[in-house]
């Protein structure tokens, strides 16, 4: 199809579709309305469990079904990466080399390297809490392992970072919120049903039963799943280079913007 | 035994999280054997389930049963089609894995496990959409089963046609995936619910169907079709089953695309056939339109494929739109035959595929030219590929010519010319290939010149599965399309299976209350023969004469749409997303 007819074709296609959602959108409830049929139930049945925040109770307890596929979307996504970006029989792994930095980024990085993998645990810790929580947390904790890879180089990285060991973790954080759900089903009255364990005093660490359970499952897979899978893009980018191409790409371990232009 | 439901999803995801710990350190039989026996467990589950789902099985999960008619929690339905789509998936999962038992070489080396384990979490989402009650927790076992398909699609990451077919799949399959959302969001705004009924509840509370509710239907619609490859949504799927894997193939075309169908299916029934949903007259005419049409054009490319596995995919295709257009009539016995119809084409198309795999683990190669009697040693996989090209068809006793019976006698009139030249057509393509390729039949085809030659895809010079090309064709092979053949055979053969499909249809849609009879019926049979006969005229002439039915200068922009080109997949699904809107369209300006 040339370029000329594609345009038409889209032209056509997306005036319909903008007709179609400026329509729908006219017919939207109007905003600020106070009929809230799902909100009214779910907040009621979040502080019922003693679970301060109710989107933890949502996420965790009130829909913990859909959160499960959600991070065995992650992990699978997680596992195809893994399985696309591997080191295929053209290829071969070049070795990076240490790299300088300047001296104020490598002590702003170690700074605040340990200062960001603690906030991460703390919105993990506080999901069922205040705003955030295992999938948020997991992000923040995963990116902070990174903070190394600026500060110092990626060898230094590829230390404090075994794979292997991260991708273990990942399976078995989504193991043990499976886990979590079938004892739900022969403890108590249904998978993922959140009556095994006492609710707690409200707004406290320990409250929402199986909340804070599932919400540190979900912060490590998270966590985990977010390392492997930048090891396997930065290893492309970094470390794996094609046969025949010069070792020199390796460089310092901190060319992968070169590459990506 | 409802409390058990959610089990189809958590016992083949705990396998795969299994699989993916221990992965780096085992032996491939272990990983293998366990793949093989989490998927089995999870198929004996489904059809221990199925069995007790008269009536149907409704949970609650996490117990979230409903107070005062209202939940907070997420349904799951196992009523018979349900639960029978996910049996139906829960079996050919192990097939694919028993098929690529110690053969299928599987990288990445020193991973044994991330194989078996990507499949596991292929059955998990499709188990988890088909069982799904919940509109949002179907999008996000929908978005399982996308996002393990396009890593399985572009597992052979070495050929740069691996790479694109998944991007392709990836990109187009994901915009449908919005679309989805969008529409869910777009109907949560309105009802303030996620379960299918009780939206359709507050939609017919709310009043006859407006703007709203038709970008709903349509958006919802689009994300569904997609799925299931209609036109003109369904060009990622020619060029995703090219590259995939074999086995990958099998569960593709088997019951991936068939599980779009059966979402489309469950949401008409439940969301939109109230009074506030969509009429019946505007939702047929959208199906009627789309299905004769994918079928049409599925039927057509199918016949002008020369590379094997595109061929397969677009009768894949062609028979979509024939489920299409029997769910379309939205009559109990469109369902039944359209149910019978799905079981016999998984078993009917996975067991070709497999047979196609073979011939490219043997000779790297599928294309039909190439093949022309190379395969001539290979009887067994011969008798296997022809007795698929006559399940095709429709030929009695088949599961499929039962389906396709009770469908052409619920949609009736002159479609039913289209049921029989569709099943015809891609089976005389499979029949004409199982001609040339395993028997050497007719001259050796000759190669086209100029223009046409450069737009086709040949199917030559593939690189096998196997580590090494097969000298010896393994036992499991030849062993998996053989049962699945029996299988597909049974669905038809067995007295009481089609009656006890037809019963659970009905208790999934009427409570019961309306009984259909589905059985053989003589004009049933005479059309199935018919098709078969017209099938084997077909790959007759084209083999003895091939320049008769070879394809014509015309069809070549038609062919051409298949460009490969990932922009134009995404125009046409932006015009289908319109042109659903625009048949839905009077339900709006009438009501």
């Amino acid at each position: 199809m040339n370029p000329r007819t594609r345009l038409w074709l889209v032209a056509t296609g997306g005036a319909g579709l903008a007709a179609l959602l400026v329509a729908a959108c006219l017919r939207l409830p109007r905003f600020g309305g106070d009929r809230h049929p799902y909100g009214d139930r779910a907040v009621h049945a979040s502080l019922e469990r003693h679970t301060a925040n109710t989107v933890a109770s949502v996420n965790f307890d009130q829909r913990a079904f859909d959160t499960l596929g959600e991070m065995t979307i992650l992990f699978a996504a997680v596992l195809g990466c893994v399985v696309l970006l591997r080191q295929t029989r053209d290829e071969h792994r070049a070795h990076p080399e240490p790299a300088d930095v300047a001296r104020p980024v490598r002590r702003y990085a170690l700074l605040v390297l340990p200062v960001a993998l603690l906030t991460g645990l703390y919105v993990v810790a506080h999901g069922q809490l205040s705003p955030g929580g295992g999938f948020q947390g997991g992000v923040v904790a995963a990116t902070a392992l990174h903070v190394l890879y600026l500060g110092a180089d990626y060898r230094a990285l590829e230390r404090v970072r075994p794979v292997g060991a991260y991708e273990v973790g990942d399976a078995l954080a989504t193991s043990a919120y499976l886990v979590t759900g079938v004892a739900g089903l022969i403890g108590g009255t249904a998978f993922l049903a959140n009556t095994l364990l006492p609710y707690g005093t409200f707004n406290t660490l320990s409250s929402g039963g199986t909340v804070p359970l599932l919400n540190a499952a979900v912060g490590m897979e998270v966590a985990c799943a977010v390392v492997v899978l930048l090891a396997g893009f930065l290893d492309q980018a970094v470390e794996i280079v094609d046969e025949g191409e010069d070792d020199d790409r390796a460089g310092d371990g901190h060319h992968h913007e070169e590459r990506g232009k | 035994m409802r409390h058990l439901l959610p089990l189809l999803v958590a016992v083949p995801l705990l396998g795969a999280a299994l699989l993916a710990c221990v992965g780096r350190v085992v032996p491939r039989a272990f990983a293998e054997a366990v793949g093989c026996a989490v998927s089995a467990g999870t198929a004996a589950l489904a059809v221990v389930l199925l069995l007790d789902a008269s009536p149907p099985l409704v949970e609650w999960a996490g117990g979230w049963e409903p107070v005062a008619g209202h939940s907070v929690g997420i349904v799951l339905v196992g009523d018979g089609p349900g639960l029978g789509m996910a049996a139906l998936v829960s079996l050919l999962t192990p097939a694919a894995l028993a098929y690529s038992w110690r053969s299928f070489d599987a990288p990445p080396r020193g991973n044994a496990g991330s194989f078996p384990a990507l499949v596991l979490l292929f059955q998990a989402g499709m188990c988890g959409f088909a069982i799904a009650g919940d509109l949002f927790n179907a999008f996000v076992w929908f978005e399982l089963m996308s996002v393990v398909a396009y890593a399985l699609t572009g597992h052979r990451v070495e050929e740069a046609r691996a790479v694109q077919g998944a991007l392709t799949f990836a990109v187009v399959n994901s915009l449908g995936a919005y679309a989805l959302l969008m529409g869910i969001a777009l109907l949560y705004a309105r009802t303030g619910e996620l379960a299918m009924a009780e939206i359709g509840r507050e939609l017919d509370a709310y009043g006859p169907p407006d703007a709203l509710v038709l970008a709903g239907f349509v958006l919802v619609l689009t994300g569904l079709l997609v799925k299931a490859a209609a036109v003109p949504f369904h060009f990622w799927l020619p060029d995703a089953h090219a590259v995939a894997p074999t086995p990958v193939c099998m569960l593709l075309s088997g019951v991936m695309v068939e599980l779009g169908v059966f979402g489309v299916w469950r949401v008409l029934g439940t969301v939109f056939s109230g009074p506030g949903g969509l009429p019946a007259a505007d939702v047929e005419r959208a199906l009627m339109v789309l299905g004769a049409l994918t079928a049409a054009i599925g039927a057509l490319m199918c016949w002008y494929q020369r590379h094997i596995k595109r061929l397969l995919a677009y009768s894949t295709i062609a028979h979509t739109g024939l489920f299409l257009l029997g769910i379309g009539t939205l009559t109990l016995e469109g369902d039944d035959g359209v149910a019978l119809y799905v079981v016999g084409h998984a078993g009917v198309k996975a067991a070709l595929f497999a047979c196609t795999g073979i011939l490219l683990d043997r000779f790297g190669s599928v294309d039909e030219h190439v093949l022309h009697g190379r395969a001539r040693p290979l009887r067994g996989v011969a008798v296997l590929f022809t007795a698929g090209a006559l399940g095709l068809a429709g030929l009695p006793p088949f599961g499929t010519a039962l389906g396709k019976s009770v469908t052409e006698e619920a949609v009736g009139g002159p479609l039913t010319v289209v049921y029989v030249l569709a099943s015809a057509v891609t089976a005389g393509a499979v029949l004409r290939v199982a001609a040339r390729v395993f028997l050497g039949l007719g001259p050796r085809p000759q190669e086209a010149a100029g223009d046409e030659g450069a737009y086709e895809t040949t199917g030559s010079g593939e690189e096998p599965e196997t580590r090494q090309p097969l000298s010896r064709v393994p036992d499991t092979m030849t062993a998996v399309p053989a049962v699945l053949l029996a299988g597909a055979l049974a669905a038809g053969a067995v007295p009481g299976f089609a009656d006890a499909v037809a019963r659970a249809m009905s208790e999934a849609t009427t409570a019961g209350l309306v009984q259909t009879s589905v059985h053989w019926t003589p004009v049933g049979v005479a059309l199935g023969l018919v098709s078969t006969l017209l099938a084997v005229g077909l790959a007759a002439v084209a083999v003895v004469r091939p320049k008769l039915l070879a394809p014509p200068a015309r069809a070549l922009p038609l062919r051409r749409l298949q460009s490969g080109h990932v922009g134009d997949y995404v125009a046409w699904l932006l015009v289908g997303t319109t042109v659903l809107g625009v048949l839905a369209l009077p339900a709006v300006l009438t009501g």
